[in-house]
């Protein structure tokens, strides 16, 4: 086991030090004062995530407006350490109730110290499921002994016994009235296109999440339309395969509860779930991408201070879908004075911080629906002569529900239990933009 | 500021200050410029739209009817460069004012003032503001003040002198400067000095001078007008027409109102810098003013200030005299002095801080004046006692200013005795450990972290005693520099070590302690000794033979202590390579145990100081010949070792040096000692030059300064010696780096002595060398031109007298190879001065035109005699290299022509004289050798039968119009033709018995185990395939005598063949005592002295 930090430090933009905590004692104190000196207050900051000064080596990240800096002085697991560093954001936004900023971890220092001492020890990464922590890692105060309340004597759940268990992440003795399983399969499109519509890059990058409401301990079974699976099926049962499209999954990656052995040998997901919410999934798709839209600019510069935007954008998918908060951002240069528009749908305006037109549709209707947004663009003049426009891509962002890029289905998920429920299953699908990039 | 009333812009800035990081105030800034973008915008598209074509109209009209067309379509599409057509064109029809107030119908003044002062506010804020510039000056033709206020001021920020924009309101501005309105007149004079671009000289130049000089002007515009002219007048001298100006400065100077008077004399500061022989007739008014000042004469109490009649004006009255060479008239001088003596006399160090400050300004300054106009003795010391007072002061700044000024004074006059008396005083404020009290209650003068300006009085008074220091007192100085070193500030060190070294070098009594000075240095602080400075005591170590012993010596006993620098290893390890042989009697000085104490402090050192001590145990091997098997086997241990190391230069040295400790004979030839070094400037010196150049403002004394001739001679006993350390080229066949024993700043490397020749015979070698008679080239090598310029400084002062051009006659008479031989080896220091007069001596009586080669061409021959490869021939033109290749009776050789000259060589010859005994083909040489390039041509040779007579080559270029021919002596030595043949030891008695007497075998020995014996085969056309056997006799006591026997199957061959050996013998010097003798490589080889090594490397 790789050694991940030797310190923790949580700090806010102007480099004032939030939290922190020491496990080892290998690194000094003040040793934040040299990544506030040497990196923050430099303008190196964001090239690179990890840098050494002075024999240690600073791994750092920055979550909305707080830096997480781990510190370490040997030679240790960086994956590791960011790993650690995100599944512990992951869980503190669990505990907090989704925010993670600063304010949240001014607001929680206690709760955050407890967690800290729980999720590492001595600069080794400990159980960092929120499911497991809430059991005795509690926000509520704690009860007195004498209360006279029956219903508050229910004895605390064996904490030890779980975690060292073979199911460590799930609980005994779960019930619930209502047995009822959700599945979403989030799928994120990036994408670079050239200005003639040649795909440079494309990929998609999803994960199924899933959320369990369900009594005792199920074995749970999932079926996806994928290539590896199906085949195995196929040879399984003697006979050729359904028609209809199979998918290519690359880099899949399980979480903890999925039986790898079965996975291996069958070909199947199957798993025993924990609790709630957990992320059972994740994949990685470079061939066959239904993209979800279509984007065709045209931008010419009309002398030195005019400037025409045109910028068509075609939905692909399914008429019955539609697509939701479809944001365009078109670039144009930074002495830009003003811009008219003339949209289609939707609204357009420029927003001089990003130096950009924005261009928002809140619903885009789906089968070959064209949009267009047309701008005129004034520039002012400038003293700087010969500085030419580097033309940025235009980015997108969309969301499309009920859609996969990937075309990836589930065929089937089955619930065994000993009691033999009946158990309600939720699937649902959602494509959203990663980085959608059309040059321009 | 009218700041009052504008929210926006008040509201802008407190966002800017609110942010809580950079990313927020940028938002907010690209905000606001977008916002700022769009009401420029907004407002141009209304002009455009409106009213312009109106005013376009109009303007065709009136003027320019054809242009018409054109014109409105430069306002509707207003590019920089439509617009500044438009200007001209408007300009030109003196309606500025119209265009422009066109030009900002759109916003009113009070929006276009928050803009612009918005976008200064982002300006100063660190952002580009590239546009808006338009608008901007357009302000500056705005007819009310808080407009034309802004638009000035955004405009000397916003703008330099290069920008275009400028040129739209050069009008407007010099309206401004016309007019009758004094704020305007104020405001335009400070944007001009602000901007104070090139095309602003040339047009408002004159009307600044003319206010400057008009009666009319109130002085609050005539002070402008003279720092505004001033400014002009630095940018652009020569466009800023100030012929006869010195009439009008005269006149100026009269002037009764202290401002005025003040700015003016800055102008004049900068006029009589550029040229102050224009100037002489302000002198007078000069001292005059000084006069008025120091008597308080007429001084408003405004320009009082802490009683003292403007300081300022004092000072730069005082640095407009210091431009001016020594005042001759005796009236103006006197009263200077006058003048002076009472500034001198009348300060004191007072309560007051501010006072003191200000008084102090002017007492420094008429210091430097009393310096510069090289004040009668009196005067001087006068100053000295003063600045001894202020030394002694407690206070640092005061105390600065003191050491300051002393040292330069220093440097200018002769108070060398006065201010030795202070010499206490100065060592004491390098150490006092007090000042760091004192300075807790000065603090708040002081700008610097204290802890810097501690640092200043100690450098500063370091700087003195360095200066102070002559023969008398160097020897305290330096211990007590010394002394002070270990406890020293670390940011003063390496320039305290610095100083003491060169100290110790310029003043040193005797040489001795100028190596126990350094050596104490490296080990006190040895992070701060920089490489020059050891490298230096190398060079001189080198240089002075009888400095060798005792420095290797010292170098032992250093190394003996348990914590050594690693400069103290690099310096200890080459000495102790170089010269440990000369300890080898002491006890603890044995090659072996000094390997051991060396090697001790091997593993802990960087590579570059492990491949310098590489280099060293080599050395050592080398000199300690016979090797002591315990030693070889450790070195070559360590050798081995090394090898696979993964530095590439150690691991390089590893390996060739384990190779070449093998090779016995060659190895003795590479690692002889290190020659001398060219006597050069001293490195120190000028890296202390450097590091002083940056501190000193250029001030008028410090010019002087640099015209008298340094001080700073090196005085040392070496004497160059010219002709033995003139640099032979390098020869191939050493390797790389081994001569250079990690002294890279040492540039022309001279190789070590290819024939062989044992060191302490060296200089006598150099100095008489046998002239080959066809050569025509005089015999001791003259140096090429840049190395007799050096060589000719030094002597010139420092030979002795002896060794003049009278002492050359005799020397250059070419020198018998007996002669050298008889040449006792402790002689070796004297035969070389006259060497290098002579090679003075010879080049001065040349001329410059006659090309010389560069060393001595008999050496090269004889090298290459012995050698395969190497340098035939050498001179500032032309360099001829040959590399040969035999098989049996052929051989091929390769003659390589370089031209060293960045012109051609032109009409190209080379002749090849062949003697009967040889048949030579030589393919022709081209007749144009273009400029660095090199031409090679093939020789053919066939040995038809032995004889001692070799081919000559008849060369001759021209170059640049000198002629130049050479007669060369081809190295086509009999021995060439020779291939030692493998002969068992009773074989060989068999065959020696097999060949009868005289003639064939020419000598009868007896058999004798201190005889060498070697078998090879001569290889000729006629008489193919002969054996030839040798055999050499010494007497083991003493092995000055040698007997040779040739006995080959032919008579003729037979004779040959001694007579050659001879030869060779003869011309070898002889080798002193300890001579380093390499094993000879033949089959018959026993440990034999230098004859033998060399004959075994001739064969």
């Amino acid at each position: 086991m790789p050694v991940a930090a030797s310190a923790i430090y949580f700090l806010n933009l102007r480099g004032d030090v939030l939290i922190n905590r020491l496990y080892r004692d290998d690194v000094g104190g003040n040793m934040v004062d040299a990544f506030r000196t040497h990196i923050m207050q430099t303008k190196d900051l964001g090239t690179c995530p990890v840098r050494q000064i002075g024999g240690c080596s600073f791994l750092y990240m920055r979550i909305s407006n707080v830096y997480i800096v781990t510190v370490v002085s040997s030679n240790a697991n960086a994956a590791c350490a960011f790993k650690f560093v995100v599944e512990a954001v992951a869980l503190f936004k669990s505990y907090f109730g989704g925010a993670f900023d600063e304010d949240a971890i001014r607001n929680n220092f206690v709760l955050i110290y407890e967690l800290l001492d729980e999720i590492m020890d001595f600069g080794y990464p400990q159980n960092l499921s929120p499911e497991i922590l809430k059991l005795y890692i509690t926000q509520e105060g704690v009860r007195s002994p004498f209360s006279t309340k029956p219903q508050d004597m229910r004895p605390p759940a064996n904490a030890t016994l779980q975690v060292t268990g073979a199911v460590g992440w799930r609980r005994e003795g779960l019930v619930y009235k209502k047995n009822e399983v959700f599945l979403d399969i989030v799928e994120s499109v990036n994408l670079l296109m050239s200005q003639k519509g040649n795909t440079l890059r494309c990929d998609v990058t999803g994960k199924i999440l899933m959320k369990c409401f369900l009594s005792g301990m199920p074995d749970l079974k999932l079926g996806l339309n994928d290539k590896i699976g199906l085949e195995k099926e196929a040879q399984a049962k003697a006979r050729p395969s359904r028609s209809g499209k199979t998918i290519e999954l690359d880099d899949v990656t399980f979480h903890q509860c999925v039986n790898l052995t079965r996975f291996n040998t069958e070909k199947t997901v199957s798993f025993v779930p924990p609790d709630g919410e957990f992320e059972l999934m994740k994949y990685r798709i470079t061939e066959g991408i239904n993209l979800p839209f279509r984007v065709l600019p045209s931008i010419k510069e009309l002398g030195r201070t005019r400037m025409e935007v045109n910028v068509k954008v075609k939905s692909l998918f399914g008429a019955k879908m539609f697509a939701l908060g479809v944001v365009v951002k078109v670039p144009v240069p930074k002495h830009t004075a003003k811009a008219n528009f003339q949209v289609t749908a939707g609204r357009a305006k420029y927003n001089a911080a990003l130096d950009c037109l924005v261009w928002k549709v809140r619903k885009f209707p789906g089968g070959q629906t064209e949009l267009t947004m047309s701008a005129e663009v004034e520039l002012i003049s400038t003293m700087v002569e010969k500085k030419s426009w580097t033309r940025p891509p235009i980015q997108m962002e969309f969301q499309v529900p009920m859609f996969t890029a990937s075309g990836l289905r589930v065929r089937f998920l089955k619930v065994w239990e000993k009691s033999g429920y009946s158990t309600v299953e939720w699937v649902r699908y959602i494509t959203r933009a990663g980085s959608y990039e059309i040059r321009c | 500021m009218a700041l009052s009333g504008m929210r926006g812009l008040s509201v802008f800035i407190s966002d800017v200050r609110n942010c809580q990081n950079k990313e927020q105030e940028r938002l907010r800034v690209d905000k606001e410029l977008a916002n700022i973008r769009t009401r420029f915008k907004n407002e141009r598209v209304a002009d455009s739209g409106g009213r312009d074509l109106g005013v376009g109209s109009s303007h065709v009209h009136s003027a320019h009817g054809c242009g018409g067309p054109s014109f409105v379509l430069d306002i509707k599409c207003p590019t920089v460069l439509g617009l500044v057509q438009l200007e001209q064109m408007v300009i030109m029809n003196g309606m500025t004012f119209l265009l422009l107030r066109v030009n900002f119908q759109g916003l009113t003044p009070y929006e276009k003032k928050k803009y612009v002062w918005k976008m200064l506010y982002i300006y100063m804020l660190g952002y580009d503001v590239d546009f808006g510039h338009m608008e901007t000056v357009a302000l500056i033709s705005a007819p009310k003040y808080a407009e034309k206020q802004v638009g000035y001021i955004v405009t000397s920020c916003l703008l330099n002198e290069n920008h275009d924009f400028l040129r739209l309101v050069i009008n407007t501005v010099r309206n401004d400067i016309i007019g009758r309105n004094e704020t305007f007149q104020c405001l335009a004079l400070t944007m001009v000095g602000n901007v104070g671009g090139k095309e602003f000289s040339e047009s408002l130049a004159p009307d600044v001078q003319k206010l400057l000089i008009s009666s009319t002007c109130r002085p609050l515009v005539r002070k402008k007008a003279a720092l505004c002219l001033l400014r002009l007048y630095r940018k652009n001298p020569d466009v800023v027409n100030v012929d006869g100006w010195s009439e009008r400065m005269v006149q100026l100077l009269d002037e009764k109102d202290i401002g005025v008077l003040t700015a003016v004399m800055s102008l004049l500061v900068s006029l009589v810098a550029n040229n102050p022989e224009g100037y002489w007739n302000c002198v007078p008014k000069c001292v005059r003013t000084l006069e008025r000042l120091t008597r308080s004469q007429d001084i408003p109490q405004e320009y009082t200030y802490y009683g003292i009649p403007s300081p300022w004006l004092q000072v730069k009255t005082m640095r407009v005299l210091q431009y001016f060479p020594a005042i001759e008239d005796p009236t103006i001088r006197r009263s200077l002095f006058e003048v002076l003596h009472r500034i001198l006399m009348g300060t004191d160090v007072v309560k007051n801080v501010n006072k003191n400050n200000a008084s102090h300004a002017v007492l420094f300054e008429a210091l430097a004046l009393v310096m510069h106009l090289d004040a009668e003795k009196e005067m001087m010391s006068q100053c000295v006692a003063l600045l001894g007072r202020f030394i002694a002061v407690r206070e640092p700044n005061i105390r600065y200013l003191g050491l300051e000024n002393m040292t330069r004074m220093l440097l200018v006059t002769d108070v060398q005795d006065s201010i030795k008396r202070h010499q206490a005083q100065i060592i004491s404020s390098l150490k006092d450990p007090d000042i760091r009290l004192e300075f807790s209650t000065y603090n708040y003068t002081v700008a610097e972290p204290h802890g810097l300006q501690l640092l200043c009085i100690r450098r500063r008074s370091l700087d003195l005693l360095y200066g102070m220091c002559d023969v008398s007192n160097a020897k305290d100085i330096v211990e007590e520099l010394l002394q002070y070193l270990t406890t020293a500030d670390f940011g003063i060190r390496e320039e305290l070590a610095l100083k003491a070294a060169i100290l110790a070098e310029k003043f040193a009594p005797d040489l001795s302690w100028y190596v126990d000075v350094i050596l104490q240095l490296i080990e006190k602080a040895g992070d701060f000794v920089s490489d020059d400075i050891w490298y230096r005591v190398v060079q001189f170590v080198t240089n002075n033979e009888d400095l060798q012993a005792y420095s290797a010596a010292k170098a032992r006993e250093y190394l003996d202590k348990p914590a050594v620098h690693e400069t103290m290893v690099k310096v200890a390890g080459y000495l102790l390579g170089e010269y440990s042989h000369l300890l080898a009697r002491r006890s603890g000085c044995s090659p072996k145990e000094i390997f051991i104490i060396v090697h001790d402090k091997f593993p802990t050192v960087t590579t570059s100081t492990k491949a310098l001590l590489l280099s060293a145990y080599v050395k050592l091997l080398m000199h300690s010949q016979p090797p002591e098997p315990e030693l070889q086997e450790l070195v070559l241990g360590v050798f081995k070792k090394y090898e696979s190391y993964v530095d590439a230069e150690v691991q390089q040295r590893a390996v060739e040096y384990f190779a070449l400790s093998r090779k016995g004979a060659s190895m003795m030839d590479i690692l002889a000692e290190m020659p001398k070094f060219p006597e050069r400037q001293s490195a120190l010196l000028k890296k202390a030059e450097d590091t002083e150049g940056d501190s000193a403002e250029l001030s008028a004394t410090k010019l002087r300064l640099q015209q008298q001739v340094s001080t700073a001679l090196v005085v040392s006993d070496a004497k160059p010696n010219g002709a033995s350390a003139v640099p032979l080229t390098r020869l191939s066949s050493a390797p790389r780096n081994i001569d250079q024993m990690g002294l890279p700043e040492v540039a022309p490397q001279p190789p070590p002595y290819a024939n062989g020749a044992v060191p302490r015979a060296a200089p006598a070698t150099g100095a008489a060398p046998p002239a080959p008679p066809a050569a025509p080239a005089p015999a001791p090598a003259p140096s090429p031109a840049d190395l007799l310029g050096d060589l000719m400084a030094p002597l010139a002062i420092e030979a002795p007298p002896g060794v003049g051009p009278a002492a050359a006659p005799v020397a250059s008479t070419p020198a018998s190879a007996i002669l050298a031989l008889e040449a006792p080896p402790s002689a070796g220091l004297a035969p070389a001065p006259p060497a290098a007069g002579d090679s003075l001596a010879l080049a001065l009586m040349d001329g410059p035109p006659q090309v010389q080669p560069i060393g001595s061409i008999a050496d090269w021959f004889r090298s290459l005699s012995i050698k395969e490869s190497g340098v035939l021939y050498e001179d500032p033109l032309i360099q001829i290299g040959i590399k040969t290749d035999w098989r049996g009776p052929h051989g091929r050789m390769f003659l390589f022509f370089g031209n060293k000259n960045a012109a051609p060589l032109t009409s190209v010859k080379a002749v090849v004289a062949a003697p009967s005994n040889l048949r030579v083909q030589l393919t022709t040489v081209p007749e144009i050798i273009p400029p660095r390039a090199q031409v090679q041509s093939p020789l053919d040779v066939v040995c038809i039968h032995a004889s001692r007579e070799v081919p000559v080559l008849d060369f001759s270029y021209t170059s640049v119009n000198v002629p130049v021919s050479l007669k060369l002596r081809l190295p086509v030595v009999m021995n060439k033709f020779l291939q030692a043949t493998p002969v068992s030891a009773p074989d060989f008695v068999a065959k020696w018995r097999a060949l009868a007497g005289p003639p064939t075998k020419l000598q009868e020995v007896d058999p004798n185990p201190n005889n060498i014996v070697a078998a090879a085969t001569f290889y000729s056309e006629t008489g193919g395939a002969t054996l030839c056997l040798i055999r050499v006799e010494t007497d083991p006591a003493d092995r000055t005598q040698v007997r040779i026997t040739v006995a080959t199957p032919d008579p003729t061959t037979s004779f040959e063949f001694k007579e050659f050996i001879k030869e060779q013998l003869i011309e070898i010097p002889y080798a002193a005592a300890p001579p380093p003798p390499p094993p000879a490589p033949s089959p018959a080889s026993m440990g034999l002295t230098g004859p033998a090594a060399v004959l075994a490397g001739l064969i």
